[in-house]
């Protein structure tokens, strides 16, 4: 038993490995086990991730994994605290969740073998990619899983709707120059200091923090982070990527993909980074005009579109600015909003995304216009829509309240009272655009929806659909009621040892 | 002029080699951003990979060092060249083949559904760059 305590941050990569290259070998045979063994690999990841929290929290200190028993410098390491041990969970519930949700889409391709079992494949590598990018402490390794979620997601973009391959050959070109940059910005630190451990890189860079080698890796570190989160003047790609992807790979996509980067940044900013140097306020200054403009361009942007997942994917661009504005505050209060604020919007955004792919699933619908009425028929789906929207735009039980009032408490105290005014603003707004869909959905004309999918079963959408919708409105309840718990149980420790000590 | 001849010189010997992999970057970045047709702009997503490894590559190097193998006249660490960027590129390298596959792939599917890979065209048929 305690061998397995001891190897759980790399099981929870090891499975979901497992089960990608066990997937088309098993489709072989039989679709069903394909996706079967998806689901139970990302089953068992999900369970690690939650012991492996429990470990940190209960141990009170980080968690170090060495690859292979390699000691760190020379070997890789998995670092897991109690901040990153929080988006594991995360990542790798929301991956279950939507193998799950996955499951009926593969009924509309029927005939198509390879397609599903190739679908099952580049899902559970993205979930890889992800758990990765959030478990590890070397900054090459990052990379390395950085292009493992990148290519993955360029597949599941591109099997989606008529203009996904043009979307995601949008979105390899750009995602190209972004993970270049990173490895640029990585490679100046190397050539600096020699090691790419990231422990070891914050002690050797502690005397050097104003050579112009670290200005030249900042930026560049900038711009490729900036790229994957889809962070203000660099989101050309998303708006296109996050509404032509695969209805059901979608919620993973839009939610967690642009999340996980962020926290990569966070990670180097805080970790790596002297904070206190006046190069690195520069460039905090500079990423806070970029999340201003983000935020404000991203609200105003979804004001203009009737589809719902060209409304999703701009206010996503708004609410990534955020993020970004968590850490250009960067006090406590101001990370523990930013960290919060990622994982309630990864809940957010999937329940969000979920419903528009439910209804896809069952009427076609891609235009609020169509909504009309239909509460009537799918109340579940409407019920997720309501609280995944209300909690967007911040209403106090739940959790996109509580995100929303640590980054402002972060900014008075810190004296910032624009962020104050931006996210006020930027709330207002998306009432607007948030309220449109409910006016749609409420109150606008039936128009007899054609030819509705058959469902069999009691629910208005297979149970499959539904199970994930019910888990993310209790996700995103319970971490609004629980916000304090998880804060001084969970993030306090880290934040402040880690991060700001 | 022959001063002129003599700093060039240095800096070229210094860093004329980063000079150079920093235009191939800028190279490809620029021709990825110009070029109308989906094919050029995959081969200069190459040029810009292809760069970086050579930045890569570039600072592994040292003077008066010779292959990481190990040589029984030669001790210590200062008679071989670094060989962790070899390695690192190594992996940069697939990981460039990986996405030159996956974009071809989508070229494929691309002209499969368009009929071309000139962007004006494309987004000539498909409506407007926005909807």
């Amino acid at each position: 038993m305690s061998n397995f305590l001891n190897h759980l941050p790399v099981l929870v990569i090891i499975f979901p490995l497992a089960a990608t290259l066990l997937c088309p070998l098993l489709g072989h045979f039989s679709r069903d086990f394909s996706k079967r063994a998806v689901i139970f690999g990302l089953f068992l990841s999900m369970v690690c991730a939650f012991i492996q929290l429990i470990q940190v929290i209960k141990n009170g200190e980080p968690i170090h994994y060495f690859i292979g028993g390699w000691m760190p410098p020379i070997g890789i390491e998995f670092v897991i605290d109690g901040l990153n041990g929080l988006i594991i969970v995360l990542v790798s519930t929301i991956s279950w969740m939507t193998s799950l949700f996955s499951s009926p889409f593969e009924l509309l391709e029927r005939g198509n073998e390879l397609r599903s079992v190739g679908y099952y494949t580049i899902l559970c590598f993205l979930a890889v990619g992800l758990l990765g990018m959030s478990s590890t402490g070397d900054a090459f390794n990052l990379y390395v899983f950085m292009e493992i979620t990148a290519l993955s997601g360029y597949g599941l973009i591109a099997i989606g709707e008529e203009k996904g391959p043009i979307a995601a050959f949008r979105y390899l070109m750009t995602g190209t120059i972004g993970a270049s940059m990173y490895l640029l910005g990585v490679g100046f630190l190397y050539a600096l200091t020699g090691t790419l451990n990231m422990a070891d890189l914050a002690v050797r860079l502690a005397d050097s923090h104003d050579s112009p080698l670290i200005i030249a890796s900042i930026a560049c570190l900038i711009i490729g982070f900036g790229i994957k989160m889809a962070l203000f003047p660099l989101h050309g790609w998303q708006p296109a990527a996050h509404s032509y992807a695969h209805p059901a790979a979608d919620p993973m996509i839009a939610g967690i993909m642009i999340k996980i980067p962020a926290y990569a940044m966070l990670r180097f900013f805080f970790c790596i980074f002297d904070k206190s140097s006046p190069i690195i306020e520069t460039f905090f200054t500079a990423i806070s005009i970029m999340a201003i403009c983000g935020i404000l361009y991203g609200s105003l942007k979804a004001l203009r579109y009737d589809t719902y997942n060209k409304i999703l994917a701009f206010s996503s661009i708004g609410q990534v600015g955020y993020i970004a504005m968590g850490f250009a505050i960067g006090n406590f209060y101001g990370l523990i909003g930013a960290v919060l604020h990622i994982v309630s919007h990864a809940f957010m955004k999937v329940g969000l995304f979920y419903t528009s792919a439910a209804l896809k699933y069952k009427y076609d619908i891609h235009k609020i216009s169509e909504l009309g009425q239909v509460y009537r028929k799918m109340p579940v789906t409407s019920l997720t829509m309501v609280v995944c929207a209300l909690s967007m735009v911040g209403l106090p039980p739940f959790a996109g309240f509580f995100s929303k009032w640590y980054l402002a408490l972060g900014a008075i105290e810190k004296g910032q009272y624009i962020f104050v005014a931006v996210l006020i603003v930027s709330s207002l707004l998306g009432v607007i655009y948030f309220f449109r869909i409910f006016e749609n959905m409420f109150m606008g004309e039936f128009n007899a929806i054609g030819t509705d999918n058959p469902v069999k079963g009691k629910f208005e959408v297979p149970w499959q659909l539904i199970i994930p919708m019910c888990m993310v409105i209790v996700a995103i309840v319970a971490l609004g009621l629980f916000n304090s718990f998880i804060i001084n149980k969970v993030l306090k420790v880290t934040v402040l040892e880690v991060f700001l000590g | 002029m022959n001063n002129f001849l003599i700093i060039l010189e240095n800096f070229l010997a210094e860093s004329g080699i980063y000079v150079l992999t920093f235009i191939l970057m800028a190279l490809g970045i620029f021709g990825m951003i110009v070029s109308g047709n989906y094919m050029k702009k995959l081969m200069c997503m190459n040029i810009l990979q292809v760069s970086i490894i050579f930045f890569f590559l570039t600072f592994g190097q040292k003077n008066g060092a010779t292959l990481p193998v190990v040589l029984e006249h030669l001790l210590g660490a200062e008679s071989y060249i670094n060989p962790l960027p070899h390695a690192l590129m190594l992996t940069a390298i697939v990981v460039s083949l990986g996405t030159t596959g996956v974009g071809l792939a989508l070229l494929m599917k691309i002209k499969d559904i368009y009929g071309t890979i000139e962007e004006d065209e494309i987004t000539g048929k498909g409506g407007s760059k926005n909807e």
